[in-house]
């Protein structure tokens, strides 16, 4: 009996012990003890991902990784040269063009990426190692190149998460790079996603390229227009539906991402 | 034991923050219980559940109170029951996977990680219970 009676005394300061922690998180009377936590932990966390990537990398065909790049590299040209001549056309048509808007970005390491089980599933959101200290707000844009990643959904002091756009939250306005077809992406969870609400006057193709259409804010904060989402895999058109939807895979391998950057300012 | 213990479950810390949502601070929290039925477990349940919120975006002290909870329940179990079987881990260590991920919000694969979590508690528990037993021998 008491040795019954120590262990529920234990259990009942601790419990208490952990009641009033989680009242004074919730109520955000720990943000400074949180963010020092996590300022001295993220370096580890950084070092296990870091070395979880290389590890996995390791059996991946060097000759793969190079034409993937490759293809990476092309798809930018490729969008490059469909601006330009977008551009062209409409000095020629005597409208006003405007100059592609500077991003300035933010690099980022991937220290941590929950939801994801190696070998198994890929990531639905990622950790980065910047934060509010660092001018990383909510709604901020992350890109790899010229591929989003993703949109960031919460921040503390030193870190922030980000909700990849494969994630099933994630929904944003798209537009077809060929034939300009506008629609939403919904993300589907593991690494799937729909580019859907499209209008059945408007032509999808395989392999065609999807861009954002671009949904910035007043503040300079969200998800500027012409990156890179993914490629259109599939295409499921029915005479009797009112819109038509497109299956999309992204370039990038989430899991396998290390640096990102994020769009900390679209003026 | 407790010097292993505590080995233990900063490596589960680091890898359940960095690379996966399996409940492997939970799973190293369970089998100890299971192998050594000690109150400082507890001790150890409430540490590392606040460490595995700190890092892992979540409301401090969630992590805290469903481990001491779950672990408080164990200990009263042991005191009717045998808890050092395979049965008892395998089926503890589903259910609570099963509640902690509900519990913090994942919903993606939720049965294919708890199956997967008490497969991992069970091999976990065989290899402490045999390390126990090789030193005690």
């Amino acid at each position: 009996m008491p040795r019954r009676n120590n262990f529920l005394y234990i259990f009942l300061s601790l419990l208490f012990l952990s009641f009033v922690i989680f009242a004074a998180s919730k109520i955000g009377l720990l943000k400074p003890l949180d963010s020092l936590g996590k300022g001295i932990l993220s370096p580890v966390q950084a070092l296990t991902y870091g070395v979880y990537a290389k590890l996995t990398d390791f059996g991946s065909s060097a000759q793969i990784e190079l034409l993937k790049a490759e293809n990476i590299a092309l798809t930018k040209k490729l969008i490059d040269q469909n601006k330009l001549i977008g551009d062209n056309k409409a000095l020629r048509d005597q409208f006003q063009t405007q100059n592609p808007k500077s991003l300035s970005l933010m690099e980022a390491d991937v220290i941590g990426a929950p939801g994801f089980i190696p070998g198994i599933s890929i990531p639905e959101t990622l950790v980065l190692d910047r934060g509010e200290n660092d001018g990383v707000k909510i709604g901020q844009a992350v890109v790899y190149e010229d591929n989003l990643i993703g949109k960031i959904i919460k921040t503390s002091a030193y870190l922030s998460s980000v909700v990849l756009i494969s994630n099933s939250s994630s929904s944003f306005t798209a537009k077809t790079m060929s034939t300009q077809a506008l629609g939403v992406i919904e993300g589907q969870g593991g690494g799937e996603m729909i580019l859907g609400d499209v209008v059945l006057s408007d032509t999808l193709q395989k392999k065609d390229t999807v861009l954002t259409k671009g949904d910035v804010n007043s503040g300079g904060i969200g998800i500027p227009p012409d990156l890179v989402v993914g490629e259109i895999v599939s295409v499921s058109k029915f005479p009797s539906d009112l819109f038509q939807k497109a299956n999309l895979k992204s370039k990038i391998n989430f899991s396998k991402l290390t640096k990102v950057f994020i769009i900390v300012n679209n003026q | 034991m407790k010097f292993s213990a505590f080995f233990l479950l900063i490596i589960a810390l680091i890898l359940e923050a960095s690379l996966t949502t399996i409940p492997f601070v939970f799973l190293g929290l369970l089998v100890f219980m299971a192998v050594s039925r000690g109150n400082w477990l507890l001790v150890l349940g409430f540490i590392f559940g606040i460490l595995l919120d700190l890092v892992s975006f979540k409301t401090l002290g969630i992590s805290s109170i469903f481990f001491i909870t779950f672990l408080f329940f164990v200990l009263l179990y042991q005191s009717k029951f045998e808890i050092a079987t395979n049965t008892f881990v395998l089926v503890t260590s589903f259910l609570g996977s099963l509640g902690y991920l509900i519990l913090i919000g994942y919903h993606d694969s939720l049965i294919f990680q708890a199956i997967l979590s008490s497969i991992i508690g069970l091999l976990l528990f065989k290899l402490i219970q045999n390390s126990k037993i090789k030193s005690e021998s």
